[in-house]
């Protein structure tokens, strides 16, 4: 089995997903049913911290496509932290940087946040 | 101005040439070479205007690259300049003496200069300096400068211009690499999955990250109709009829949406649906998928359009491959209840066949198939006498089994009920009448022998007359006596039974109409009159050797091919 594990946790009253191993064809539907929870229970300020994510694939981005405009159309928004250089790269590579908040720190991604509200 | 202090502002500009050139030569980015580049020459030549037009060899126009101080330009706007070839190998080009051929960039374009910017081999474009803020026009040195500058500028622009196409080829290629690993990816994970949603699911997710979309739809020939595999962002749903119109509206290649197709189906432009591409395998039209437009706006590239064509195709055969799959399960579990039901109804014929006390007995039936509707039994009844009967179910395979199964049962609930013969063969009726559809029916002829009598009491329901064979007789007689097949119509007149007197040596011989029904290649029919010969050659032989020899001259006769159930019964009185 891949290890791919996803985390959540609250961080200044924002959700926290923090990814782990692999994200793939595979496991690209255990981020969906993650980011589907949270937005069912309206909660829509998201951030998801990549620091332990090792590799990305373009299903996995593809989740971020698919939810992105319903966490927005609730006033919210995904933002993307803490990647490292390869995983940045798949992101850029497939434009994402021109839609997507993707910042160094998750501490950023909450001052952001906490500016926008 | 003095002479030395002439001297010490040309080695003050020949530094700054250097300099600048050394800057220029070592940094790879064309943005801050433009950048230096006009901020030295504004500084030196004091404008306060001034731009970089770079020339777009394919649409022959100029595009502003970066721009200073300019109000009616902005960078990325396009002009045109109309020089000929020759008139832009100079060293720079006054304003004033081409006012026609080139663009108004500033307000107040009196004595502003453009500077070719080229290398031995290639014309980058221009650059532009707008009047000096006094409005006196440039001094030779001035000029001079600029020149030298851009001269320098077009060697280290061309170099980055090289890098950037450089760098934009080898994202480019990155981006292919990334879209075969995708598609290695999904290969390997839809050879896993069985589950359709879960491959449409990851098929999705896919596309959208691979292509930077976020509507896209995937219809799909399913083997009952045209149905919508997996979308995402659409806003109003496809009808069936919109669907089944879009797959015949699609060609098997990628077709940009126009008012015809939005006219057709309304949905697509509901939906702002840009594209739509027809995916067929081995020359048949099995999907067609529908993007829009793309986040970042780019246009779909054939590249992209390959992508999406391969990803579909691969969730297409993937999905098919479900269906066969399925097909096959259902296929193996019909098989295994058949092989259930064909050892219950053997359990329904007598086995082994019994042995009744002064009479040479052999029965057997074949089914064309797993189960059939021929049905024979031999049973005994509380007085002490043999039932013997033949049946035949028309149709075959399971819901004749059925019916045949219905059949036993009855005969076996009649067994011990004191009743004649014909008035259970009417009850017998009148319940399968009742109990099956008009079509459904069966030949039957039972009988009842009294071992102690030798007397062979039977009602014939429309079934092949039984043979009856006397010793010492080469005469062929025929059972017919008894009424009208079982289920066809409720009774209305009664079943006869006949009783014949059987002495040793007589034979009588049941069969179905497999047996004279079998068909050679000539698709001629064994017929009644080979089997009694058949008979009559072989009389001497006990009842399980006619038996055999009779099935195997009409195995042989069909070539083996039996088209029907068939039934012998055979008995031989001592």
């Amino acid at each position: 089995m891949k290890n791919f594990k996803i985390n959540h946790r609250e961080s200044s009253g924002l959700d926290v997903l923090d990814l782990h191993g692999e994200l793939d064809a595979h496991t690209a539907s255990q981020l969906e049913e993650s980011l589907k929870l949270l937005i069912n229970s309206n909660k829509s300020n998201i951030i998801v911290n990549c620091s332990e994510l090792d590799y990305i694939a373009s299903a996995g981005l593809g989740v971020f496509m698919a939810y992105i405009e319903d966490v927005r159309s609730s006033g919210g928004d995904i933002k993307l932290t803490n990647m490292n250089e390869r995983v940045y790269n798949v992101f850029d590579l497939l434009g994402f940087p021109t839609l997507y908040d993707i910042l160094e720190d998750e501490q950023d991604a909450v001052e952001r946040f906490s500016n926008e509200n | 101005m003095s002479q030395s202090n002439k001297e010490l502002q040309n080695r003050f500009e020949m530094k700054t040439v250097l300099e600048t050139s050394r800057m220029l030569i070592e940094s790879r980015s064309s943005d801050f070479v433009l950048n230096n580049l006009l901020l030295i020459i504004m500084g030196k030549l004091l404008s306060a205007k001034a731009a970089v037009l770079f020339y777009d060899p394919i649409k022959k126009i100029y595009k502003i690259e970066k721009a200073k101080g300019l109000k009616n330009i902005s960078e990325g706007d396009q002009v045109k300049i109309s020089l000929k070839e020759s008139q832009k190998n100079c060293s720079h080009i006054t304003y004033n003496d081409f006012s026609d051929q080139l663009p108004k960039l500033a307000e107040n374009m009196e004595n502003s200069i453009f500077f070719p910017l080229r290398t031995s081999n290639q014309h980058i474009g221009f650059l532009f300096i707008g009047p000096k803020a006094t409005q006196k026009p440039f001094a030779p040195h001035e000029l001079e400068f600029a020149e030298s500058l851009c001269i320098i500028s077009s060697v280290a622009l061309s170099n980055s211009l090289l890098f950037d196409e450089l760098k934009n080829t080898n994202r480019k290629l990155d981006r292919r690499i990334h879209e075969l690993n995708t598609l290695f990816d999904l290969s390997k994970e839809f050879n896993l999955l069985t589950d359709r949603e879960k491959i449409s699911s990851i098929f999705k997710f896919a596309l959208l990250g691979q292509l930077f979309i976020r509507t896209f739809f995937l219809v799909y020939k399913t083997p009952d109709k045209n149905t919508l595999l997996a979308s995402s962002g659409i806003k109003k749903s496809f009808d069936q009829q919109e669907i089944d119109t879009l797959f015949e509206l699609c060609p098997t290649e990628v077709k940009a949406v126009d008012d015809h197709c939005y006219d057709k189906v309304e949905s697509l432009e509901t939906n702002q649906i840009t594209n739509i591409i027809g995916i067929s395998i081995q020359g048949e039209k099995v999907a067609v998928i529908g993007v829009g437009e793309r986040l970042n706006k780019e246009t779909y590239t054939e590249t992209d359009f390959n992508f999406l064509k391969s990803l579909s195709n691969l969730a297409v055969v993937s999905i098919q491959k479900t269906f066969l799959l399925e097909e096959r399960i259902d296929k193996e579990r019909m098989e295994e209840e058949l092989s259930i039901a064909k050892s219950i109804q053997r359990g329904l014929l007598p086995d082994p066949i019994p042995t009744i006390k002064g009479v040479d007995l052999a029965a057997q039936t074949i089914s064309s198939r797993e189960v059939g509707g021929d049905y024979f039994d031999i049973a005994e009844t509380p007085d002490g006498s043999t039932i013997f009967a033949i049946g035949d179910v028309t149709g075959k395979g399971v819901p004749a089994a059925m019916l045949m199964a219905n059949l036993q049962s009855m005969l076996h609930v009649l067994l011990p009920v004191d009743i004649g013969l014909n008035e259970a063969t009417e009850r017998i009726n009148d319940l399968i009448f009742k109990n099956t559809p008009s079509d459904k029916f069966i030949t039957f002829f039972w009988a009842k022998y009294f071992k102690d009598s030798n007397v062979f009491r039977y009602v014939n329901a429309g079934h092949n007359p039984p043979i009856l064979l006397r010793d010492k007789s080469d005469q062929i007689e025929e059972l017919t006596e008894g009424g009208l097949l079982l289920g066809a119509m409720e009774t209305i007149s009664p079943y006869d039974q006949t009783d014949i007197q059987l002495y040793s040596g007589d034979m009588i011989v049941c069969y179905t109409d497999g047996v004279n029904e079998a068909m050679n290649q000539h698709q001629e029919e064994f017929g009644e009159e080979r089997l009694y010969e058949l008979i009559l050659n072989n009389r001497h032989l006990s009842s399980q050797d006619l038996m055999n020899k009779i099935l195997s001259d009409v195995r042989e006769f069909a070539k083996n091919k039996l088209g029907d159930d068939l039934t012998l019964l055979i008995l031989k009185i001592n």
